[in-house]
């Protein structure tokens, strides 16, 4: 049982990451892969208030995605010139950067060695210690941050957003204000990501730059791609499917050895059937033209 | 003395694997992270062939074919297709980035993740002017110099050269002249695999590899096909050489540690201030793209 919590718990933190990376890619069509780096912002911002100064669950966690947010500068500043293949250099060299400093800056991050020790959540008295309760948790918090997904695909903020998806020129035209609105989208979808990494790192309670990487970053960008984009369904599917998968393979019978590389074999390979067959995922409704 | 030399060496290497880059992304726009699987399995099909009996260079000339085989494969299944049905870069670059990661994981299956060495031995070194080579470390770069400069002679000499360059310049008008751009383009992408493959060799043979070297030494690439400019051939080597240069130079004043974001805010640099690259000459406006 503690296991399908377990399992339930990675889709909660994973559907946020998938929806928050849905934002840019599905309704903005911002194509990034900096999004790891956020995640780890927030939870590297949040794990460092709770361990270093002992602060409360919910302030660390608001504090974790105020930086993501403010740091998602860094790559929404730069949405303002580059667009495609160059918007993607960009967003791997930031994800380099922020890596790099998580990596290296040891006083503040402890480096390669991570923080370990971080608190399960704690809310008015009562702590969640077992996965039951963080299940709960977790999943209103998830279920809440849906919430505002879906109405917000239809709210003045997201059809704006889609439109300049769509044809920024024509929706810079009809005085759409693109570069503002590049910005909040960055901002609130990094915002969102970093709330997710401090949910992580609450639930593991350690965490080390690694977790943080360029390659996990492509991991959440097969997600959402293979899940679909442009409505909040194929975010969730992807989240699902990137859990499921792994327990799918266990009835191959696998070596552990091998169980990681056949999982991210089927992870490429169906990227490009996607790309080749369905490319607007498997639930999704946005494809780019 | 001695770091600038070192740094020459890798420059080149870095050089060729962005000439490898540019020669996909100028002709046809696919953003080419497969390349990075494709260099990554060249070692490992030395090391097996050696195995199996055959001469050292018999085995590096079926690795570089195998890799040209497997650059137009990649071609013909995925990209070729998408720029049929006009499909943007976005769909070019997810589709590359499933190809790598397939790649990439069957090599880990057949092969394992450890990391391996091509070098038995220790190596001859040479101390000229109190600079101090290995023999690996030397004839890998300079192989692989060898293969970019009768690249470049067959590019400015031969038909085939001439429309390919024209191929870079305007894709559109080359097919209208009658000439097959998708024979065209198995020529590019199986000459960018050669090289990779050969680069990849020379890394392997001095350094050791392992499947996942593949996706770093094609950003690396990609680096140095920015800074030197996306308007020539011959940029990108130049690029790569000074990254080379200029990483050596910041391990030995610096830290080996920041050796990447070095690298990737000199990325952003160039893409900001310069973006045509630093050995870029003038075009008439409508020329440039």
């Amino acid at each position: 049982m503690n296991y399908l919590y377990h399992l339930i718990i990675y889709f909660e933190i994973y559907a946020i990451v998938a929806m928050s990376l849905n934002l840019l890619i599905g309704y903005g069509g911002l194509l990034q892969v900096a999004h790891a780096a956020y995640y780890g912002i927030g939870a590297y911002t949040a794990a460092l208030l709770w361990t270093k100064l002992g602060w409360g669950f919910f302030p660390g966690l608001a504090v974790g995605a105020f930086a993501a947010g403010v740091l998602s500068l860094l790559v929404s500043l730069p949405a303002w010139r580059f667009k495609g293949d160059y918007f993607v250099m960009i967003s791997i060299a930031v994800q380099t950067l922020i890596y790099a400093t998580l990596y290296n800056w040891t006083d503040l991050t402890n480096g390669p060695f991570g923080i370990s020790g971080i608190a399960r959540p704690v809310m008015a008295g009562y702590s969640f210690v077992t996965t039951g309760s963080i299940t709960v948790l977790y999943g209103v918090l998830a279920t809440g941050l849906g919430m505002v997904m879906a109405l917000l695909k239809w709210s003045p903020f997201g059809r704006a957003l889609q439109a300049m998806r769509d044809d920024e020129l024509a929706a810079y035209s009809i005085g759409i204000p693109v570069n503002w609105l590049k910005l909040q989208a960055f901002a609130l979808a990094s915002a969102m990501v970093g709330i997710a990494g401090g949910l992580y790192a609450s639930y593991v309670s350690y965490i080390d730059p690694t977790s943080f990487s360029l390659d996990e970053s492509i991991l959440m960008l097969s997600m959402v791609v293979i899940g679909g984009t442009g409505n909040v369904r194929g975010p969730l599917t992807g989240a699902a499917v990137l859990i499921l998968l792994p327990e799918a393979l266990r009835f191959l019978q696998l070596p552990d050895a091998v169980a990681a590389n056949v999982r991210l074999l089927a992870y490429g390979l169906l990227l490009i059937l996607m790309m080749h067959l369905r490319p607007q995922g498997l639930a999704g409704t946005y494809r780019y033209q | 003395m001695q770091i600038f030399l070192n740094g020459l060496l890798q420059g080149i290497l870095f050089g060729a694997i962005g000439v490898a880059f540019a020669l996909v992304y100028r002709t046809t726009k696919v953003f080419h992270l497969a390349l990075g699987g494709i260099g990554a399995l060249a070692p490992y099909l030395v090391i097996t062939t050696i195995a199996v009996g055959l001469p050292a260079w018999m085995a590096a000339v079926l690795a570089v074919f195998t890799a040209v085989c497997l650059g137009v494969l990649i071609d013909e299944s995925i990209h070729w297709p998408f720029s049929r049905k006009r499909a943007p870069a976005e769909v070019h670059l997810i589709a590359s980035l499933g190809a790598y990661i397939v790649i990439v994981q069957c090599i880990a299956l057949t092969w394992g993740n450890e990391t391996q060495v091509l070098r038995i031995g220790v190596d001859q070194t040479w101390t000229v002017f109190e600079v101090t080579l290995a023999q690996a470390q030397v004839l890998g770069p300079v192989l692989t110099l060898l293969a970019t400069v009768a690249l470049f002679i067959w590019l400015n000499g031969a038909n085939r050269g001439l429309e390919l360059r024209a191929l870079a310049d305007n894709p559109i008008l080359v097919s209208l002249l009658g000439r097959n751009v998708r024979v065209l383009r198995r020529w590019v992408f199986g000459l960018s695999a050669a090289l990779a493959s050969i680069a990849a060799l020379a890394v392997a043979w001095d350094v050791g590899f392992d499947p996942h070297i593949g996706l770093k030494a094609v950003l690396l690439g990609m680096v140095a096909m920015i800074i030197g400019g996306t308007g020539s051939f011959i940029g990108p080597f130049l690029g790569g050489v000074l990254l080379g240069v200029l990483r050596a130079e910041v391990v030995w004043f610096g830290s080996a540690r920041w050796e990447e974001a070095v690298t990737f805010t000199l990325l952003g640099l160039f893409l900001f201030f310069r973006p045509q690259g630093i050995f870029a000459r003038k075009v008439r406006l409508e020329e440039g793209a």
